[in-house]
């Protein structure tokens, strides 16, 4: 009986051990708490870069999807022939700075999809604080471009966009598109191409906003912007979601009514 | 006095502290007593689902094997249920020491649920009392009817009292999207916090693993009888039993991951970095790991039953049969264990020439790894289609048309699979998971009509002889106990993916760790923890084996009957 006991002792402990093996083989990657920041009045950009290569490589958790070059853009290496993002990055979206770019792609990052790309990155505003998101801003323009980012631009950083966890979407002074009026500015500032398609521009993930004018009043194209998942259009259902709900807070009074007159107009 | 009272001030004052514990740590303490906690949880959960479908075969089959097996298993139970809520005493005493100020959210929320829950284990551990201490006196008739239904009362509590818990973890894991740092807890409405993302996923998951984890330790229970036999009908007794378990085991398996990816996809709809965290985050070579475990479960499953051919007669027809099954089985589980899109370091990169690795890169995708695993389960299916015919010979005029209407819908269902997995490459992301619902559909669909055909057909069979009960050569019972401690292990690690995905958060988005421990170890660590667990757990578990034997004989009776061949 006790050679049966131990014989059986030991298949169980080998299983136990050769699990543990294989495990203990295979790469370990621990996931590391993100290391609150606290940059002074006088950090220098290598500090910055420093700071955001940590988040980049560490807790941000960053290299996840890109630099697979499968789920998300290369962003250290070339991607497509156009360098790496510091190269590229202020190149991106008309009128609009590297610097500039590179954040709203972190705090709003659906509104610049870059095509064949899947929208899945998240709000990096509810996990980084703004001195992180900063850090990392920092850290990617060094990657092929200049670093613009200094201390002044991170006291701002409390009012810009998802800057407080939980808080995405928080109000900016001047609206999106640096208050431009001009509705098709406000489209693209807002990053509504990324999902949307208007007048042959744009992705094919929502509605076709061509002609939303002959399906939506104006009242409804408000609410739709305002709170996207209060009436989701026929045949979107399993999109429900994915649009943000933080342009009540991003555009000003103005620019909502002139994007909901613009687009009441596409009949 | 004034003394006194300020000492008490000054307790109550680092109520909000965390604490450390010696050695091992905090994180590791609550660890372990939770896991095992939880794995005596899916014992006692997860047996009297057997018991009592075992106890309602020999009512309603008129069979007394199955009574006295089920009887056995309920007297393993009370013993279980004390390790249970010892279990469960040790972790929500370290939990509410240690993590004072995750324990003081969670009560302020879920404060009424806890005490639910403890009144209703209190009335499960009462049923279960009746339930075993009446099982001779309600033996027959009506009564025995009523005793069969104090079983499914026993399942009931015991359901209720798996919801209740579910929904603290989930809550934890996916708390509704309204609620942030700054929601106070105590305006938090109760139901509003358990109906959160994952609950229901999370519910079935664990009810359908439960079956699958009691039949696989009730199968390790009769191995150990099986080698411990001194006569050779204890040891056919056993053998039977050891079957028993492993088909329901096996059979409970192969619908799990259809729960596991509802859970899946409840998790990405709720938050893509949790998601991808979990898929392709740091957890990436988590999977590989599961792969593996689960091809260990698919190949020690299948190569039982093939063993066990060797009892009845007239299974060597189908003996050849089995290398292809076994190369089948073993091409599936390389491709679903080939890594794809995993955590890569500059050096890695350049040393596979790009992110994927040319050829087996290919492999490595959802299209190649779902074909596999469904190749798989059609090909444990053919095991055990072959195993319950081996020993008759149908004699309905439609025989060979039957047969060949089986081996049909097997091509068919191989070809939509393969199909669907070839065309998975050349679609996008959205299109291709939607084929998995093809791939899966097309496999059920031979496992239902396939059966119904084979239970048609072996309609006044012709026996070939009586199935041999008991000449299983050792290591066949060596392969249970590999099957139940991989189950266990299993649990472990996707019991570590489920909490690990929260990270540095206890409460997800919600409610930062603030302790030393914050950071989600690596898995040579998890690994380690998971090891001990499962250890000290089968120890325990051995512990009572032992102890029941000791309280009681076996039930065993030498059996007049020859034992039934299961799902004939």
């Amino acid at each position: 009986m006790w050679a049966i006991n131990l014989r059986i002792f030991g298949v169980v402990l080998g299983t136990l051990a050769l699990y543990t093996l294989i495990a203990n083989k295979i790469p370990q990657v621990q996931s590391e708490v993100p290391r609150a920041l606290s940059l002074g009045a006088n950090v220098t950009p290598e500090q910055l870069v420093a700071a955001g290569d940590q988040l980049f490589h560490g807790a941000g958790g960053c290299t996840t999807c890109h630099g697979l070059g499968t789920r998300a853009p290369n962003l250290l290496t070339d991607e497509k022939g156009q360098g790496p993002i510091g190269a590229r990055c202020g190149k991106r979206e008309p009128g609009k700075d590297c610097k500039a770019y590179l954040y709203e792609s972190l705090t709003n990052p659906r509104a610049y999809v870059v095509p064949g790309y899947e929208p899945i990155m998240p709000d990096m505003g509810r996990t980084l604080s703004p001195q992180q998101l900063w850090a990392l801003v920092a850290f990617l323009e060094s990657n092929g471009g200049t670093v613009d980012v200094s201390a002044s631009d991170i006291p701002a950083a409390s009012a810009a966009p998802g800057a407080n966890s939980g808080a995405a979407g928080a109000p900016t002074a001047a609206g999106i598109a640096n208050g431009s009026m001009d509705p098709m500015a406000i489209i693209r500032g807002a990053g509504c191409t990324g999902c949307h398609k208007i007048n042959g521009e744009g992705g094919a993930i929502g509605p076709d906003l061509t002609h939303v004018g002959s399906r939506l009043s104006a009242n409804l194209i408000r609410e739709s912007i305002l709170t996207p998942d209060a009436k989701v259009a026929k045949g979107y259902e399993k999109f429900k979601g994915i649009m943000p709900k933080v342009f009540g807070n991003q555009l000003t009074g103005a620019q909502l009514e002139a994007l909901v007159q613009f687009l009441a107009a596409h009949k | 006095m004034t003394e006194n009272l300020s000492l008490i001030q000054a307790v109550a004052d680092t109520v909000s502290a965390y604490r450390d514990f010696p050695l091992i740590g905090s994180r590791a303490a609550v660890w372990i007593a939770a896991e095992i906690h939880l794995m005596f949880a899916a014992f006692v959960l997860g047996v009297p689902i057997f018991a009592v479908v075992a106890e309602a075969i020999g009512i309603f089959g008129k069979d007394p094997r199955y009574d006295r097996l089920s009887k056995e298993f309920t007297r393993l139970l009370l013993i279980a249920y004390s390790a249970t809520a010892i279990w469960g005493a040790v972790f929500v005493i370290l939990l509410s020491t240690l993590y004072q100020p995750l324990w003081a959210y969670l009560t302020a929320i879920f404060g009424p649920s806890m005490w639910l829950y403890v009144g209703i284990f209190f009335f499960e551990s009462f049923t279960l009392y009746l339930y075993y201490y009446g099982w001779d006196r309600w033996k027959y008739g009506r009564a025995k009817i009523v005793h069969w239904c104090l079983g499914i009362l026993l399942n009931i509590w015991g359901t209720i009292v798996m919801f209740i818990a579910d929904s603290w973890l989930t809550y934890m894991m996916t708390p509704p999207r309204d609620i942030t740092p700054q929601t106070a807890p105590a305006s938090i409405k109760i139901w509003h916090a358990i109906l959160n993302h994952t609950w229901m996923p999370i519910n079935i998951h664990r009810l359908i693993g439960n079956v699958v984890f009691g039949g696989a330790i009730v199968g390790a229970y009769a191995s150990y009888r099986f080698l411990a036999a001194r006569t050779d009908e204890e040891r056919a007794h056993y053998d039977w039993m050891g079957y028993v378990g492993n088909f329901i085991a096996m059979s409970a398996l192969i619908v799990l991951p259809f729960a596991g990816y509802w859970l899946g996809r409840e998790i990405y709809q709720y938050d893509q970095s949790l998601g991808i965290t979990m898929m392709g985050g740091f957890m990436s070579w988590l999977w590989v790991i599961q792969a593996f475990l689960i091809a260990v479960l698919f190949l020690a499953g299948n190569y039982y039953l093939w063993v066990g051919m060797g009892r009845i007669p007239g299974a060597e027809r189908y003996r050849p049969y089995t290398k292809w099954l076994l190369v089948v089985l073993v091409l599936g589980a390389l491709v679903w264990g080939t890594p794809h899109t995993m955590i890569a370091d500059s050096r890695e990169l350049a040393a596979m020439g790009g992110s994927h690795h040319p050829l087996l890169g290919a492999l490595g995708v959802m299209s190649a790894k779902n074909t596999a695993v469904n190749l798989m389960i059609l090909s444990t299916f053919l095991s055990f289609l072959l195993y319950r015919r081996a020993n008759i010979r149908q004699v309905v005029p439609w025989a060979k048309t039957g047969t060949r209407i089986q081996g049909a819908m097997f091509v068919i269902a191989a070809a939509i699979v393969l199909f669907f997995g070839i065309r998975g490459y050349f679609v996008e992301a959205i299109v291709r998971i939607g084929y998995s619902v093809y791939q899966v559909g097309a496999v059920l669909a031979c496992i239902v009509f396939v059966t119904i055909i084979d239970v048609l057909m072996a309609r006044g069979a012709q026996s070939l002889g009586a199935i041999q009960w008991g000449k299983m050569p050792p290591r066949s019972q060596y392969a249970l106990f590999v099957l139940a401690v991989t189950f266990t292990w299993l649990m472990g690690l996707m019991g570590f993916a489920r909490s690990g995905i929260r990270q540095h958060w206890h409460v997800y988005g919600v409610m930062l760790d603030t302790t030393p421990y914050a950071a989600t170890p690596a898995l040579g660590y998890a690994a380690i923890m998971i090891s001990t667990c499962v250890l000290i757990f089968l120890s325990l578990v051995g512990f009572i084996f032992w102890l029941g034997g000791l309280a009681e004989k076996s039930t065993f009776v030498p059996s007049t009957v020859e034992a039934p061949h299961v799902g004939h």
